[in-house]
């Protein structure tokens, strides 16, 4: 029985590993019994060759560093360029299973072919029928705790707003690839653990113990067993494990029902076990509001770069055979606020766009004092000190806003150490906190709401704060007061001034409005059919009778 | 290069576009990732089983693999698939669902062991200097000629025009009247069949048996990585450069390392050209 049961946990441990990677990140592996094989061959291996324990637990640390290389190397390439997770990933990794089955049944003298690898005894000579459990029951003790640990640290944030909104993350200057990445290394590492384990418990090693039917097996154990829940998976092996064991030899459908609890799981209750048990347990034992805990003065932010001119040369923006942007030529001053105008289509967005590096530019060069800025990863923009927001508020709907704020303050501050520290989830910049105190931003008495449930004005003003928390010297604005009530627009646009004389930066703002525009513009720029129509002043705007033209319906 | 490899080279990669073709619709058009499309190839493989377990004779074997395919996509589509439309990920994990659920069915229907069936023409024939299976040969145009006929559909027709709305704006195209559920379905079903069709194309020269569809899942999704969604012109080079590579170090190395290739080919093309060599829509 103890011996079923260590067998369980092993595959349970495997996915928790995935259950951390797709139910935080939403990353599906589908091929983890890749890094279960290659881990259970060489403890294989090794187990033949040496039984001395500190060598096989060095090399076991070796093989394990390894093989998160790899993974990260991997996911990471894949990733990048992208601000989703897409299928493309999951097909990848289960191509590469499906290799590693026909390499482990094929290479016969290093894995014994078919009939697979065995002879060996377990780690430390423990009795795989005895003792060996209890060191099972320690790795999941141990993985289960770290998971938990994990789940308290900036980490834990971090990757669901990845899952959220991609795009968002990456602008606050998040690599998002490469936070897929090392979540895709860790599950690899924490799935290759358990294929060490499972080679000692079992004794044997065959091409199955690489291969795509474990693979789907661990991913049916995680999902029914709750991936949003630590322990999901390990209730999930340990019960499909169980029922599996009993019910296989008596019920001939039995493959075909975990099919079939499968698709529901998927289409009904993707929270699996763990939340059905989660929910059962609230019932009776309410779920107490955490109280919001106090805030800590955060770290200088390394975004506020000195003032500088920002100059488009000559940029080109073709997409397909549209020709978006067409040779814009402007240089902004490197302090003050500039209006952007023109009709729809006139290519506004688009320009925000090829500064962040969400477009690339065809081309000329857009250069940020001597800096030049075009056509880089958009997870750069904020390191060269470009904040910015977007034209329909684009934050984390799935988070409250407090959790909101706690990710934006992160935003060019987070440092690697500071991952593994929980004050981060605290910070609290003094600009941030003006902004909230502010009696009339609405945010501050919503801060443990859901974001989702936040009217249209709420979301802008908390995205222009998400936006401005990590104090950018550049502030690109798209349409901020699109969908405010006067009053609201009013203290937006006081808002956005103030923070351009704080900071002593460039404040870049596309705007309809005409009265705003005259109200906060040092310098207009007019965009029209992806050319630059006329850039001064207001006045001198107002009077151009180009801009004229275009606006009262003139063809130019 | 000997001619059998050239003839070996346009079988592969007739029949992979085949394959690939309704992944492409569906995938590609829907937007549903379906895991289970090697499933429909699998079915598509046993319709010549079916045929002559109920006794009936062998022309029969398209009508049986068009009803059986079609039957299996109809109810998946109304059952399950209609629930996933705009929700890409769930469909990958149900899909994924559904092709285990397909495996399971098939292996308690037929059993786990290999299946082979005869193909309606043997002989050979003498093509550039080499004798050939005149069936693979009678395939390959049959696929030219049908890629062909579906190119001017493609251009032509009132139908690929509504999908094309329907893709570019699903609520716009309800709104002037394309009943995109009706749309969706029929696409959904149709993508499937063509993978049957493959499947019963590709029976006489391969083993049956219920993981068979896996490979081709792979293969296809691939071919359109490399190639690029949205084009049949793109399905084509894709195909091309996925059977080709996978075909020559096949016969060259090892099926292993052509495996190993294509993968590699795949990882660098979502890494370099992640829209693929075509990716405007058609």
């Amino acid at each position: 029985m103890a011996y079923q049961i260590g067998l369980y946990l092993i595959y349970g441990i495997a996915a928790q590993g995935i259950g951390f990677l797709w139910g935080k990140t939403g990353v599906l592996p589908l091929g983890q019994s890749l890094f279960f094989g290659i881990a259970a061959y060489v403890t294989a291996i090794t187990l033949k060759v040496d039984g001395n324990l500190f060598l096989n637990l060095v090399l076991a640390a070796m093989v394990l560093a390894l093989i998160a290389g790899v993974a990260f190397v991997l996911a990471t390439l894949v990733f990048r360029g992208r601000n989703e997770s897409g299928p493309y990933f999951s097909l990848i990794t289960l191509a590469l299973v499906m290799i590693a089955e026909q390499v482990a049944g094929t290479a016969t003298s290093l894995t014994g072919g078919f009939n697979g690898m065995s002879g060996f005894n377990s780690l430390g000579d423990l009795d795989p029928f005895g003792n060996f459990y209890y060191v099972i029951v320690a790795a999941t003790v141990a993985v289960s705790l770290l998971l938990f640990i994990l789940n308290r640290l900036p980490i834990n944030l971090i990757a669901k707003a990845v899952l959220d909104n991609e795009p968002r993350m990456q602008l606050l200057g998040f690599p998002t690839h490469m936070i897929k990445g090392a979540a895709f290394a860790f599950s690899a590492m924490i799935a290759a653990m358990a294929g060490g384990l499972f080679a000692s418990h079992q004794g044997i090693v065959t091409p199955t113990s690489t291969g795509f039917a474990l693979s789907a097996e661990m991913v049916i154990l995680t999902a029914v067993g709750g991936r949003f829940h630590v322990l999901g998976p390990l209730i999930g092996a340990v019960i499909v494990g169980w029922a599996s064991a009993e019910l296989r030899g008596s019920f001939p459908y039995w493959e075909l029902l975990m099919a079939l609890v499968f698709i529901l799981v998927v289409l009904k209750a993707p929270g699996g076990i763990a939340e059905l048990l989660e929910a059962a347990f609230r019932r009776v034992w309410p779920k107490t509001p955490t109280p919001l805990t106090p805030s800590v003065v955060a770290p200088p932010t390394r975004s506020g770069t000195r003032p500088a001119p920002l100059r488009f040369e000559d940029v080109q923006l073709k997409i397909g055979v549209v020709r978006i942007l067409n040779g814009v030529s402007f240089e902004t001053p490197a302090t003050g606020i500039v209006s952007v105008i023109g009709p729809n289509g006139a290519g506004k967005t688009s320009a925000l766009n090829t500064i962040t590096g969400n477009l690339n530019v065809t081309g000329g060069r857009i250069m940020l004092g001597e800096v030049r800025i075009d056509s880089r990863p958009p997870h750069n923009a904020l390191g060269n000190g470009i904040g910015r927001k977007l034209q329909v508020p684009s934050v984390f709907f799935s988070l409250s806003v407090s959790e909101n704020l706690a990710i934006a303050m992160m935003a060019g501050r987070l440092r690697m150490a500071d991952l593994f520290r929980t004050t981060p989830l605290q910070w609290r910049s003094r600009s941030l906190s003006r902004v909230l105190n502010n009696p009339s931003v609405p945010l501050k008495n919503e801060l443990t709401d859901p974001v989702q449930h936040l009217p249209q004005g709420h979301r802008q003003f908390l995205e222009y704060a998400m936006t401005v928390a990590a104090e950018p010297s550049v502030l690109l604005l798209d349409e901020p007061c699109a969908g405010l009530s006067p009053d609201e627009t009013a203290l937006m646009t006081e808002l956005v001034r103030v923070y351009q004389i704080e900071t002593a930066g460039l404040v870049i703002i596309i705007e309809h409005d005409m009265s705003i525009v005259e109200a906060i513009s040092d310098k207009v720029l007019v965009l029209h059919l992806g050319q630059v129509l006329a850039f001064d002043d207001y006045k001198k705007i107002r009077d151009n009778p180009d801009v004229q033209a275009v606006y009262a319906g003139g063809t130019k | 290069m000997s001619s059998v490899l050239l003839l070996n080279l346009a079988w592969q990669i007739s029949t992979l576009a085949l394959v690939a073709l309704g992944l492409a619709i569906v995938f590609g058009k829907l937007r549903i990732m379906n895991m289970a499309h090697g499933e429909f190839v699998m079915i598509g493989a046993y319709a010549p089983v079916i045929t002559s377990m109920l006794g009936l004779p062998g022309w029969l074997q398209l009508p049986v693999c068009l009803a059986t395919v079609g039957f299996v996509a109809f109810v998946l589509e109304r059952t399950i698939i209609r629930h996933l439309y705009g929700r890409m990920f769930d469909s990958l994990l149900a899909t994924w669902g559904i092709a285990i659920l397909l495996r399971e069915i098939v292996e308690l229907v037929f059993g786990r062991g290999y299946q082979s069936v005869s193909p309606p023409l043997t002989g050979t024939f003498s093509v550039l200097g080499a004798d050939y299976p005149a069936y693979r040969i009678a395939v390959i145009i049959g696929i030219v000629l049908g890629f062909i006929g579906l190119y001017l559909w493609n251009t032509r027709s009132k139908v690929a025009t509504q999908i094309k709305a329907m893709v570019g704006n699903p609520e716009l195209a309800e709104a002037i009247g394309i009943d995109t559920a009706r749309l969706s379905a029929g696409a959904f079903v149709f993508g499937c069949c063509t993978a049957g069709v493959a499947g019963l194309i590709l029976a006489p020269t391969v083993r049956i048996e219920p993981m068979m569809g896996l490979d081709y899942l792979i293969r296809s999704f691939f071919a359109l990585v490399v190639g690029g969604l949205g084009s049949l012109e793109g399905l084509g080079i894709g195909a091309g450069i996925i059977a080709g590579t996978q075909t020559f170090l096949g016969a060259v190395a090892s099926q292993t390392y052509g495996y190993l290739a294509v993968l590699t080919l795949s990882i660098l093309f979502l890494w370099l050209k992640p829209n693929g060599v075509r990716s405007s829509s058609h």
